[in-house]
C-alpha cells in the first residue's frame, strides 16, 4: 500500500503497539528498512523516513511531529487504529496508512504470547463470573452458562480454546460462590459494547 | 546561622540570594500569608538580630531581584518584614543560648549594626561578649546616624536590648586606641576582637571658605546633634552638599528644624544618586529641593564671618570613573551663587581610624581597616577581626549586619583552634528573566500602599513617617509571592505521560518531548498546585503546601472537634479576607467546625473530602474567597464541578449531597455569623450521614 507514496514517514508508537511488538522504535527500524529495500527493487520512489512519538492517540504528541509530516507525502502509522485515525485527522491533506492489524486487548501470557480477555463492552460483568468474561471468551458469547458443545473444558470450535464456562463453573466452586449463578442475564443490551454508534465518554469534572 | 557560599541551595528563590544575610524572605512571607505572625518572626529573628531596624531602613536588595517585580511591583518585603517583627507576638522571642559555655572572652569594638550582630552570634555560640562603645549609648549610625522619623529611638532602644539580654557585658565612653588600645585588650584576657567602628568622619569638601566660615558642618556632627535631642542652630536657607542617604537624611532633618528653604546640591543626575528613591522621594515630598549636576565652588560669608551664599557651578556628564558612573565635569560660564546661612557637608563618610591605625593596617586613602578576605575578616594583627563601614566605607546595615555574623563564624572557629574558612569571593546571582507568556497569564494585584503621616503632620517633630501595614494588607501582599522555586516536580520514575499536568495547568507550563518526558520550568511554576492534585499517579510532588498536608490537618482537626453537635470540616481558602483573630474567633464560637486553610479551593482534592467524612465529619464545605482575590479565577469552575463529582460518589455512598457545599467567603472574615447557623442547621437536615 505505499506504492507511489513518495516520501514516506515510518511512525512509531511506543505504548501499546510497542508492547505488542508490533508498532515501537523496533519495528519501525524493521519496517523502514524492508520498504527501502523493497523500493530499491522495485524502483520506487522516496525517501523513508523513520520517528516515534510516546502515543499517537493524543493531539499532543502528533502536534510535535506536525513539522516533520509537513515534509511528507505519507504516513506508514504503527500505531493501534485510533492512532491512525488521529493522524488522518490532524493531517488531513496527507496520505495516512495502517501498518498494523488491530485486533483484541489481551495480556501477556509469556514474552511473543499474547491471548484475548476483553471485547470492550461496556458493561462488565466478572464479579458475576469470577473474574473470566464470557463476552470475550466464549466463541458464542453465551451469558448463562455453557453451550452442549462444551467437551472436557474444550470449546467446540478448537481442542485449543479453553471452554470458558467450564472455567467459570470451576473458578465459583473454588470461591463457594456458584450460587451465583442462579441469577439469570437477560437479553444484553449491547448499545455500551458500541453496538448501537460510535462511543464516546466525557469526564465534566476533568475537563479543562 | 552559616552564610558562606554552600547555603546557597541549587534554587535559591531571588530573595535570598540578593540578600547579604540569605534572608529566607520567602519562607516569612508564606507564613505570613498562612496568617502565621509569630512563625513568620522566629524565621526572620533567628537570621536577623535587627529585624526591626531593618523592616524601616533596608535598602532591600531582595525587592530588587524579587520575581513579582516582572509582573507588576516587587513584594514589599520589607515592610512585611516590619509587620512581623513589629508585631506583639515578637516579644515572646528568646534567643537559645547553649549549655556549655566557652569560656572565651571576645571584645567587640563598636555597638553599630556590625558590632551587635557579631556580639549576638558569638553570644549564642556560647563566648562571653563585651561591647566597647565610644559614645555614651549604643547603635552606632543607627542611633547617631538615622533620624528618628525613619527609626525611633525607643524601636531601636528595645532591638539592641533583646541582644543584651543573651548576657552580653557593655561599656559605653570608651573610645579603643585612647586609653585602652587593642594590646591592653589582649592583656586584658580578651582572646579575639571586632572592630565594627564605623565610618563616622565626613569628608571635607575641598572648597574655599570651608574652614573659614562658621556655619559649615559636617552631616554626621549635624545628624549626631539633631538624634541626641541637642539644640542646633539651623539655619532658614540651608544647602547640603551630597547625594546619599546620609545627604538626605540631613536635609529632612533641616526642614524639622524649622529651616524654609533647603537645597540639595549634587553634582550627578538623579539616576546616578545612591540615596534610596524613596527617601529622595519623601524628601521632595517635604518640600526639599534638590540641584543635579551641580558642585560646590567656594563658600562666602558675611562680614560677621557667617556663611551667606554658597558658588555653585553646573556640570556635565563625562567619562565613567573608577566606580563605573561618569564623571561630573564643570561646564565653565555656568556659576551661579544661592543665598545660604548653613552648609551640611554630606559628600561620603570615612572610618575614623586614626586611633587604632598603629595596629591594624588601614588603606591609605580612604582609612578603611583592611582585611584579608569576606569569610575571614582578619585584619593585619591576628586575633583582630573587622567588618562594616569601617572595612568597605559607608554602606548599608545589612551588609554590616552580614559582615558581623561572618566574623563571628570565623571569630569562633579561631578560638576554637580550627582552620578559617576559605577565601572566596562570593558567588552573584543573575535574577532570572521570567518568560513573557507567563506574565501575559499571571493575574495582576497591585502592591501594597505605603501609609505614612501627611507631610504637614510630619515637620512638626522627628514622630515616625511611615506606618507599619495593617494585618489585612500585610496578608494580602503576601500572597502575592510567586514561590519561587516551591513548584510542581515530575518524579519521572513515576510518571506515565498521560499529558494531564499539561493540559490542566493555568499557565501551560508543563512541557512533553515526543517520548512523553514531562518537563516543568521551575523559574515559570508558581506552585498552584493543579498538577499534583489532577495527576493520575500521583507522579507530581510541590513544595508549597504539600498534599500530605491538607490529609494530617483534617485529621488533626476531626481528632480535636467538639463532638457535642455536628462535625463539619471547612477548606477556607487563605485569600480570603480575614485576620488571625477570625481564625481563633471561629475556633471559639464554633469548636464543632475544623478549619483547614487552603492555598486556594484548587487545592482541595475528591479524596480530601471524603477523607473528611471518613474521620468523622457530618459535613463538608469549601468556603471561596471573592473572585477578585483570586489568584487563579479560571479554577473555579473546575472546583464546582470536581464538588458535584464528590457529591455524586456521596449520593452513591447513601450519603446526603447536601452535607457537601461551595459557600461564598463574606466580604470580611471567614464565615457570615448568620450563615453558620443556616449551614450547620442546613446540614443538620440533610439525610444520614453515615451508610447503611
Amino acid at each position: 500500500m505505499t506504492k507511489g507514496c513518495g516520501r514516506l514517514l515510518v511512525l512509531g508508537c511506543e505504548t501499546c503497539a510497542a508492547m505488542s511488538f508490533a508498532g515501537g522504535q523496533r519495528q519501525v527500524a524493521e519496517l523502514a528498512s524492508a520498504i527501502r529495500l523493497g523500493r530499491k527493487t522495485s524502483g520506487d520512489e522516496g525517501e523513508v523516513v523513520e520517528d516515534a512519538i510516546a502515543r499517537q492517540c493524543e493531539p499532543e504528541f502528533v502536534d510535535l511531529i506536525e513539522d516533520e509530516v509537513s515534509e511528507c507525502d505519507a504516513i506508514l502509522s504503527l500505531a493501534c487504529g485510533a492512532g491512525v485515525q488521529l493522524l488522518a485527522e490532524r493531517f488531513p491533506d496527507k496520505v495516512v496508512l495502517p501498518g498494523c492489524n488491530t485486533t483484541f486487548l489481551g495480556v501477556t501470557e509469556a514474552l511473543g504470547v499474547w491471548s484475548e480477555r476483553c471485547a470492550g463492552c461496556g458493561n462488565c460483568i466478572l464479579d458475576k463470573t469470577a473474574g473470566l468474561c464470557p463476552i470475550a471468551r466464549c466463541s458464542k458469547q453465551l451469558l448463562n452458562g455453557p453451550c452442549g458443545g462444551s467437551m472436557n473444558g474444550k470449546c467446540e470450535i478448537s481442542k485449543d480454546v479453553d471452554c470458558v464456562w467450564q472455567m467459570i463453573i470451576d473458578r465459583l466452586t473454588r470461591l463457594g460462590r456458584l450460587e451465583m449463578l442462579e441469577e439469570i442475564f437477560p437479553v444484553k443490551d449491547w448499545t455500551p459494547a458500541g453496538h448501537g454508534g460510535p462511543r464516546k465518554m466525557i469526564r465534566e469534572d476533568l475537563k479543562s | 546561622m552559616t552564610i558562606n557560599d554552600d547555603s546557597m541551595e541549587i534554587c535559591c528563590p531571588p530573595c535570598k540570594a540578593a540578600c547579604p544575610i540569605l534572608t529566607d524572605a520567602r519562607e516569612y512571607i508564606q507564613l505570613i500569608a498562612e496568617r502565621k505572625y509569630e512563625e513568620a518572626f522566629v524565621s526572620i529573628r533567628k537570621l536577623n538580630p535587627l529585624p526591626r531596624v531593618c523592616g524601616r531602613i533596608c535598602t532591600h536588595p531582595c525587592e530588587a531581584a524579587c520575581k513579582r517585580g516582572q509582573v507588576e511591583e516587587p513584594i514589599a518585603i520589607a515592610a512585611l518584614k516590619r509587620f512581623a517583627s513589629d508585631g506583639p507576638w515578637a516579644g515572646r522571642y528568646k534567643g537559645v543560648l547553649p549549655d556549655k559555655r566557652t569560656g572565651h572572652k571576645v571584645a567587640v569594638v563598636g555597638s553599630g549594626p556590625a558590632g551587635l550582630a557579631a556580639a549576638q552570634d558569638l553570644a549564642l555560640l556560647g563566648h562571653d561578649v563585651t561591647i566597647f562603645e565610644a559614645l555614651p549609648f549604643l547603635g552606632g549610625m543607627l542611633r547617631v546616624g538615622v533620624p528618628g522619623y525613619r527609626l525611633p529611638k525607643d524601636v531601636l532602644d528595645e532591638e539592641i536590648q533583646a541582644i543584651l539580654d543573651l548576657g552580653i557585658e557593655v561599656e559605653t565612653g570608651v573610645r579603643i586606641g585612647e586609653e585602652t588600645k587593642l594590646a591592653n585588650l589582649f592583656e586584658q584576657g580578651y582572646k579575639a576582637i571586632f572592630m565594627g567602628i564605623g565610618a563616622h568622619k565626613d569628608r571635607k569638601l575641598g572648597v574655599p571658605g570651608e574652614d573659614e566660615v562658621e556655619g559649615v558642618v559636617s552631616a554626621v556632627f549635624f545628624l549626631r546633634q539633631v538624634n541626641q535631642g541637642e539644640n542646633i542652630e539651623v539655619g532658614n536657607k540651608v544647602a547640603v552638599i551630597g547625594g546619599g542617604n546620609t545627604a538626605v537624611d540631613s536635609a529632612r532633618s533641616a526642614r524639622r528644624l524649622g529651616a524654609k528653604d533647603v537645597h540639595m546640591i549634587y553634582r550627578r543626575t538623579s539616576e546616578q544618586m545612591p540615596a534610596a528613591k524613596e527617601e529622595v522621594e519623601e524628601a521632595s515630598h517635604e518640600g526639599v529641593q534638590i540641584s543635579y549636576l551641580t558642585s560646590p565652588v567656594e563658600i562666602l560669608g558675611n562680614a560677621g564671618g557667617r556663611v551667606s551664599a554658597l558658588k555653585c557651578i553646573k556640570n556635565e556628564l563625562g567619562e565613567p570613573d573608577a566606580s563605573g558612573r561618569r564623571s561630573p565635569k564643570s561646564v565653565s560660564g555656568s556659576e551661579f551663587t544661592l543665598d545660604v546661612d548653613m552648609v551640611i557637608a554630606a559628600i561620603g563618610q570615612a572610618p575614623d581610624s586614626s586611633l587604632v591605625a598603629e595596629e591594624v593596617g588601614v588603606t591609605e586613602k580612604r582609612k578603611q581597616i583592611i582585611v584579608d578576605g569576606p569569610y575571614t575578616l582578619v585584619t593585619t594583627q591576628p586575633g583582630v577581626f573587622a567588618g562594616g563601614d569601617a572595612v568597605t566605607g559607608p554602606a548599608t546595615v545589612v551588609e554590616a549586619i552580614s559582615a558581623g555574623k561572618r566574623a563571628a563564624i570565623a571569630m569562633d572557629l579561631y578560638l576554637r583552634g580550627e582552620p578559617l574558612p576559605t577565601t572566596g569571593a562570593p558567588k552573584t546571582h543573575e535574577t532570572v528573566i521570567l518568560p513573557r507568556p507567563i506574565i501575559d497569564r499571571t493575574q495582576p494585584f497591585a502592591r501594597s500602599k505605603k501609609v505614612s503621616i501627611p507631610v504637614n503632620q510630619r515637620l512638626k517633630g522627628f514622630g515616625e513617617v511611615d506606618l507599619v501595614l495593617s494585618e489585612g494588607a500585610a496578608t494580602k501582599e503576601a500572597l502575592r509571592c510567586l514561590h519561587c522555586y516551591l513548584g510542581a516536580k515530575v518524579d519521572s520514575e513515576k510518571c506515565v505521560s498521560c499529558l494531564t499536568c499539561v493540559r490542566v495547568c493555568p499557565l501551560d507550563i508543563p512541557t512533553t518531548s515526543k517520548m512523553g518526558e514531562i518537563t516543568i520550568d521551575p523559574v515559570a511554576c508558581q506552585a498552584c498546585g493543579v498538577c499534583a492534585l489532577e495527576c493520575p499517579v500521583r507522579a507530581i510532588d510541590i513544595s508549597l503546601a504539600c498534599r500530605s498536608d491538607i490529609a494530617r490537618d483534617i485529621e488533626d482537626g476531626i481528632h480535636m472537634a467538639q463532638r457535642s453537635g455536628l462535625v463539619i470540616v471547612g477548606f477556607f481558602d487563605l485569600h480570603g479576607n480575614f485576620g488571625s483573630s477570625h481564625v481563633k474567633s471561629l475556633k471559639q464560637d464554633h469548636p464543632n467546625i475544623v478549619p483547614v486553610m487552603v492555598f486556594g479551593l484548587r487545592r482541595v482534592d475528591t479524596s480530601d473530602v471524603l477523607k473528611a467524612f471518613e474521620s468523622g465529619a457530618d459535613g463538608v464545605f469549601l468556603a471561596a474567597c471573592p473572585p477578585d482575590a483570586d489568584p487563579f479565577p479560571q479554577e473555579a469552575d473546575r472546583v464546582k464541578r470536581r464538588v458535584s463529582h464528590a457529591r455524586s460518589l456521596l449520593e452513591a455512598l447513601g450519603i446526603d449531597g447536601g452535607r457537601l457545599e461551595i459557600i461564598d467567603m463574606p466580604a470580611e472574615g471567614l464565615l457570615e455569623k448568620q450563615s453558620v447557623a443556616e449551614l450547620i442547621q442546613r446540614m443538620g437536615n440533610s439525610g444520614q450521614a453515615r451508610s447503611a
